[in-house]
């Protein structure tokens, strides 16, 4: 026995634990047996809950969960197997003893790549990957994806049923399908970020813990040489620079804190620094990918002293690049923020004139709340006024409408 | 001072819904609880057999309700019942609804 205490292991450590032994007994055990190893896992952990307490935390207590899980799940096959004649493959109680922290995160990456195939929709594989991986309940992923815990429920059965059917297995994509087939581990993993850290609806703008999941999902990825690449890298890097500004983002009051008036002291150094050495892997070959641009940009944010001393020229030359290889509206949009800044309101407002006509952010309000912005630049409050209460009539985030409204008093004044 | 048993009965039907986040916190609250109270004992399992009739029947058991099955036992000491009483109020089986049985150990 160690010398801890149930009362100090370290944080989120059952909810890692989790994913990391349901990876490794589906991969051991096969995938069509996905439910029984998440059933072990959790009648392990309660098993942990229940004994810990009385003594201390096993030494290894990483291995023992994996020792009991895998028992009982070798319990579980036998009773089916007695029950079906079916014979079930090596069930050797003594081969957990054997398993390194290497094995258990390829087994964890090929879960991340099965959860995240392509014959699942994007809905069933971010409710796959947070229930498997993240170890959240499906609570849990309702209250942060703000979905109702019923409707999560039914998703995730018919997205385990569906894994089931497609005979999806753990293995890992062969190397002419790794780039595309990682790409879309990696959508997840942003999209899991964005979600935590995204400002559309509810009452509480970042959480937090879906951003540190996304971010533990990435560096498991890290770990392999197959899915080390300058994707996965500046990916990494990025989530490192948006983080490092959770200090900063919203006020006291819980309102939200634009880029230009945020207290830079409040920006965690750490993560920049963090971010930089990842954005530095990311770089290091000369793939030109969307993250590496995407990471490169908030670099130049995260290391301005004030909004007015950002590097506007670089910033708008990585814009730039972006649209030679992905030639979005979006990105024309958040282009224009840095076009203001280097060739002036006129030449701003002409762009949204064009990107208006085309009719793609009719009801985004983040486009109006800029239009307004650089229409008060150029003097035409009225407009302005006008371009602002739009983006308030299309959002139904409490904190983004205080926001715009303090925006609106502002310019009445 | 006197040594009084505490057995903790049921609560574990709740278990199964827990996500693993939860069950931390709450196995949290258990160590940091039975630190306090210098608690000394050990957990049961689940599963047992009941013996009568001299070993004449030997059942597979107890399989009493939910509610009832005894999950762990612990020695603390306490100046009276009422003390003992009182130092288990903060045991976190009553988060699921279990109970904590307060009983005098006596002295031989």
């Amino acid at each position: 026995m160690s010398e801890m205490n149930a009362n100090q292991l370290i944080d989120h450590f059952f909810r890692t634990e989790y994913g990391k032994a349901v990876s490794h007994l589906t991969n051991r055990f096969g995938s069509e047996n996905l439910e029984l190893a998440e059933d072990a896992v959790q009648d392990t952990l309660i098993k942990a809950m229940q004994t810990w307490p009385f003594g201390q935390v096993p030494d290894n207590p990483t291995g023992w969960i994996l020792r009991v899980a895998s028992n009982r799940m070798i319990d579980q096959l036998r009773r089916l197997q007695k029950q079906t004649n079916e014979e079930i493959p090596e069930l050797s109680e003594d081969l957990v003893e054997d398993v390194s922290l290497t094995d258990i995160n390829d087994d964890m990456v090929r879960m991340m790549f099965a959860c995240c195939h392509p014959t699942l929709s994007a809905e069933y594989q971010i409710i796959l990957t947070l229930k498997i991986l993240g170890g959240l309940s499906i609570r849990e992923i309702s209250t942060s994806l703000l979905k109702k815990e019923e409707t999560i429920a039914k998703a995730y059965t018919r997205a385990k049923k569906k894994f089931k059917d497609d005979e999806i297995k753990l293995i890992l994509p062969p190397a002419n399908e790794v780039e595309n087939r990682l790409e879309m581990v990696l959508k997840i993993v942003y999209l899991l970020f964005n979600e935590g850290y995204k400002t559309a609806e509810g009452k509480t703008l970042i959480r937090e813990d879906l951003c540190a999941e996304a971010m533990r999902l990435n560096a498991v990825l890290l770990e392999t040489e197959l899915c080390s690449t300058p994707s996965a890298y500046a990916l990494m890097a990025l989530m490192c620079f948006h983080s490092s500004r959770f200090g900063a983002r919203v006020d006291e009051h819980g309102e939200i804190i634009s880029l230009e008036d945020q207290d830079r002291t409040k920006w965690s150094n750490e993560l920049i620094l963090t971010g930089q050495r990842y954005l530095q892997q990311a770089t290091d070959t000369d793939a030109v990918k969307d993250y590496v641009i995407q990471a490169a940009i908030s670099s130049y944010h995260c290391n301005a002293a004030s909004f007015e001393e950002t590097r506007w020229d670089e910033i708008l030359r990585l814009y730039d690049v972006q649209l030679q290889i992905n030639p979005s509206p979006v990105i024309r949009l958040n282009r224009v923020v840095p076009m203001e800044k280097v060739h002036g309101s006129m030449l701003a407002y002409s762009e949204i004139e064009e990107l208006e006509e085309t009719g793609f952010f009719d009801t985004y309000y983040l486009f109006y709340a800029i239009k307004g912005g650089i229409l008060q630049n150029l003097g035409g409050l009225q407009e302005s006024t006008i371009a602002l209460k739009k983006a308030i009539s299309l959002t139904k985030n409490e904190r983004e409408l205080t926001y715009l409204n303090k925006k609106l008093t502002e310019l009445s004044s | 001072m006197k040594q009084y048993l505490y057995v903790f009965r049921g609560g574990r039907a709740a278990y199964q819904d827990q996500s693993p986040e939860e069950m931390q916190a709450h196995m949290e609250r258990w160590g940091s609880w039975m630190q306090k109270i210098s608690a000394i004992g050990h957990p049961l399992q689940e599963e047992g057999k009941v013996v009568a009739k001299a070993g004449e029947v030997v059942t597979d058991g107890p399989f009493t309700e939910g509610k009832e099955v005894v999950g762990g036992y612990v020695a603390i000491s306490a100046e009276d019942i009422d003390q003992a009483v009182e130092m288990s109020k903060e045991c976190p089986i009553f988060e699921y609804e279990g109970t904590v049985e307060v009983r005098e150990i006596i002295e031989m």
